[in-house]
């Protein structure tokens, strides 16, 4: 039937047309790699594996190292998850496993929306208010915390408030949306007969969370966990408004410093040195290196406790 | 174990403890999260509305140390936004129906879902740089749509992850009675399924919406800024975001007030973009 | 045309203390009323089964045996169910201590995700401190019971996940018993399994009833007939007929009973 034969052809092309469309979003990726790795081809053939050892930055006599920002933006990172972890767990109990049904719903909304909140608002509130309240606080916590021997040293720097503390704790409060959204979602598939059987043994619900709920969702927790790393690695505004721009490796918490995000941001317009900007470029190139890893594990956590979920029901 | 001895049993007595000491640092954690996250709002509105008015809608951009408002930037950001959401829609609708319908779990379908799921969360900056690459450098200056295709490039993965989930909620004897009735495949997505989660569609358009109304970084080396009033796309142009930032970042004292109130105009935007998502949803799966 | 049901060797029911009782119980869902005015006596060291087309009330009856309903918020239960003479479902009623003294068992098996040997000492330590060799001896003791220790005493450090679903639902029994209850409800607990391990399950629960007082809730008529003494017919919330086992399949009093288990309906 000729009939058959045109539709077998229009369902063809329709097929080809939207892979198209697909092919465009993996060529996408690889135009970001490939401009990525052309951009900094300069620094990874001159300086060599040397750039990411070396903490030198000083465009005027153009000699770039990427250590101080990497450092910087690992910091940050870390204490953002330091912080931001254990908050999200606590929120995300409180919503699986405490909350008032009527609240579950607008208080899990509220917290769905707060991760929408552009990062720049964070980083505005960073500067305005945050700023100000911790170089308030900083000389006491100096003279206290700081004069321990050796974890002091991180409570030391100047009393401005910037830094990579401010930073991290910004980001912080940025990702506990993020994390405390997918706990609490993956928290949900934990089956209820087996949340049951360990209530009908006695258990008390810290323990049903604690021995139950956590080791079944592990998977999911940790992916969820990684996806807040990869939004913290990654961020600009919230960052780059209170991390002080210098380029600085420190233990001192209070000391400005700079992460890659925020070098970028501070820096990439006016770079007019070929090497400054490659150097920049190269940058970027590791931030997403860094990010790629760090979401390609997110992601096959959280899908491995997907495809548990199916076996089992 | 009878119910009698428990209540002497220590071991019973410390678990009772421990689960009411964890469950009161749940709920001191939610709090404290909320508290902050209500301090961030009550700062931004406070603030924000402090710099409302309406100069801030009509005048423009103002030089350091002088009054002004936001007109030429607020219009600059609908621009870039309309213009990154018109060039993402087709192709996340596209690349959804791509992965739901026709490739389901072939390679290239498998691959397209990892890397759409890796952009979604990709760090905006580097979008920007490479969109400076390959726009900017090449043209030798910074442009409105250069701006607006990094947006794209940002709105896409979230289009294709909705219109995917959606379509795949389509319940398969929707098409096979379809399909039974002869029609090609084409006419089955466009006329039955696609049709079937229009609203799902749409809230996919609106979150990615409200996720580029406040992406600031990839702006930074794109469109840059104006501070004049331009519907140029081929030229730098003003936008909320960009001024946001540099107004924040400067001494003068109007600047930060303007930045201010653009921070709570953007938020209102998101916020507003947010809920009319969730309620189309609601309304569509009802 | 009459369906055939054999009785089991235990099935007659032999005079015994009573362990619980229910006084007209009224059990709500939100604005559902799902039990209505059920009086019942469990007696001690026997086996009761709960029969009754499905969306009767028996699983419903049966949770609010150990409140596990608490969980849910909008269930609520009225009346008096009294338990070694207390009334359980006093407001100030310890709930784990309740579930300690009343174990369950569900319609699926539920293997923690952690080692079998885990599993059952989980519920163990809730209210015990024991050495590691009388850890040990608990938990041997316990897979014993459950007739699963010749099976898993060579991987006791495997998942539970790695048992076949019969052993799964042997090794929830262990877990179960390892605590020490008086008393241990089963909601269907072979519904997932093949005939093979129902069989097995079977057999176990008679031999359970020894020690402790049981209540199953089946929706297969012949093992209610095979392992239980006492039987209670339940249709739309409302408890219908509770007899001896082998008076109710023999010569039920009721119409209702009597289409249901000659296979008429339900």
């Amino acid at each position: 039937m000729s009939h058959s034969n045109s539709f077998r052809r229009q369902d063809a092309i329709f097929a080809r047309t939207t892979q198209f469309f697909a092919l465009l979003v993996l060529a996408t990726l690889a135009g970001i790699i490939a401009t990525l790795v052309i951009g900094s081809w300069q620094t990874l053939t001159q300086t060599g594996p040397k750039f990411f050892v070396s903490d030198v930055w000083d465009p005027v006599q153009n000699l770039y190292g990427g250590m101080a920002p990497l450092w910087g933006t690992v910091v940050t990172a870390t204490i953002a998850l330091l912080v931001g972890v254990p908050l999200s767990f606590g929120i995300a109990i409180f919503l699986t496993e405490m909350c008032p049904p009527a609240l579950k719903r607008p208080l899990g909304t509220a917290v769905e929306l707060l991760a929408a909140v552009p990062s720049i608002i964070y980083g505005m509130w960073g500067l305005f208010i945050l700023t100000p309240l911790i170089a308030s606080i900083q000389p006491t916590l100096t003279a206290t915390l700081g004069q321990i021997p050796v974890v002091g040293v991180i409570f030391q720097g100047p009393p401005m408030g910037i830094g990579v503390l401010t930073a991290g704790l910004i980001l912080s409060v940025m990702v506990i949306p993020f994390i405390a959204s997918v706990m609490r979602d993956v928290f949900e598939t934990t089956p209820a007969i087996l949340k049951e059987s360990a209530y009908g043994l006695g258990a008390t619900t810290w323990e049903v969370v604690w021995n139950v709920v956590l080791p079944y969702t592990k998977a999911g927790v940790i992916g969820g966990i990684m996806l807040g790393l990869g939004r913290a690695l990654g961020e600009t505004m919230a960052v780059t408004f209170v991390i002080g721009n210098a380029y600085n490796i420190s233990m001192q918490l209070f000391e400005p410093g700079n992460s890659i995000a925020s070098s970028l941001a501070n820096e990439f317009n006016e770079a007019s040195d070929p090497a400054h900007m490659s150097a920049l470029i190269t940058l970027g190139l590791t931030l997403f290196a860094l990010s790629f890893v760090v979401l390609s594990l997110s992601r096959w956590m959280l899908s491995s406790l997907k495809s548990k979920e199916g076996k089992r029901t | 174990m009878s119910a009698k001895d428990l209540a002497s049993n220590p071991i019973y007595k410390r678990r009772l403890w421990v689960n009411r000491i964890n469950m009161a640092m749940s709920f001191v954690t939610m709090a404290i999260g909320m508290a902050f996250l209500t301090w961030i709002l009550i700062t931004l509105f406070g603030k924000g509305f402090a710099a409302f008015g309406t100069a801030l809608f009509t005048q423009m951009t103002p030089p350091p140390g002088a009054a002004g408002g936001l007109a030429n930037a607020i219009f600059g950001s609908m621009m870039i936004v309309g213009a990154a959401i018109f060039i993402a829609t087709p192709i996340g609708i596209m690349t959804g129906i791509y992965l739901a319908e026709v490739g389901q779990n072939s390679t290239v379908a498998k691959l397209t879902r990892f890397i759409n799921d890796i952009l979604l969360s990709a760090p905006s900056i580097v979008i920007g740089l490479f969109v400076y690459a390959v726009i900017v450098a090449q043209v030798k200056h910074y442009s409105g749509w250069a701006g607006a295709v990094a947006l794209a490039i940002i709105a896409v993965p979230v289009v294709v992850r909705t219109t995917e989930t959606m379509l795949l909620l389509v319940p398969n004897s929707m098409r096979e009675a379809a399909v039974a009735l002869g029609a090609p495949q084409w006419r089955v997505v466009t006329m039955v399924t696609l049709r079937a989660v229009k609203g799902g569609v749409v809230t996919g358009v609106l979150l990615a919406l409200a996720r580029i109304s406040g992406e600031t970084a990839p702006l930074l080396f794109t469109a840059l800024n104006n501070q004049f009033w331009s519907a140029d796309m081929s030229g730098p142009m003003a936008n909320l975001p960009v001024v946001i930032f540099q107004f924040a970042m400067s001494p003068y004292e109007e600047w930060q007030q303007l930045a201010w109130g653009g921070a709570l105009l953007i938020t209102l935007a998101v916020l507003v973009l947010n809920i009319l998502a969730r309620v189309v949803f609601r309304q569509k799966t009802n | 045309m009459a369906f055939q049901v054999s009785l089991g060797d235990d099935a007659a029911a032999v005079d015994s203390p009573t362990k619980i009782e229910l006084k007209h119980v009224n059990f709500f869902y939100g604005g559902f009323q799902g039990l209505r005015d059920i009086s019942l006596t469990i007696p001690e060291k026997q086996v009761t089964a709960f029969i009754g087309p499905s969306g009767c009330g028996k699983s419903t009856l049966l949770r609010t045996l150990n409140r596990m309903y608490s969980l849910y918020p909008g269930q609520r239960a009225e009346g008096e169910i009294l338990f070694n003479g207390k009334n359980i479902l006093d407001a100030k009623q310890d709930l784990n201590a309740l579930r300690g003294a009343i174990g369950m068992v569900f319609q699926k098996p539920t293997p923690f995700p952690m080692s079998i040997y885990d599993n059952i000492a989980f519920g163990v330590k809730l209210y015990e401190n024991l050495s590691k060799s009388d850890m040990d001896d608990r938990v041997e003791w316990a897979l014993n019971k459950a007739a699963l220790w010749n099976e898993a005493k060579d991987k006791l450090t495997q998942s539970g996940l790695s048992l076949s679903g019969g052993q799964q639902q042997r090794l929830c029994i262990a877990r179960g018993i390892a605590v020490k209850p008086e008393v241990l409800l089963l909601d269907e607990p072979t519904s997932a399994l093949d005939p093979i391990s129902t069989a097995r399950i079977e057999e176990l629960v008679s031999e359970l009833r020894n020690d402790y007082t049981i209540v199953m809730v089946t929706h297969n008529m012949q093992q209610a007939a095979r392992v239980s003494q006492h039987t209670a017919y339940m249709y739309l919330g409302e408890l219908i007929e509770f007899t001896p086992t082998a008076q109710i399949f023999v010569k039920p009093k009721d119409r209702r009973t009597e289409d249901y288990i000659t296979g008429r309906f339900g």
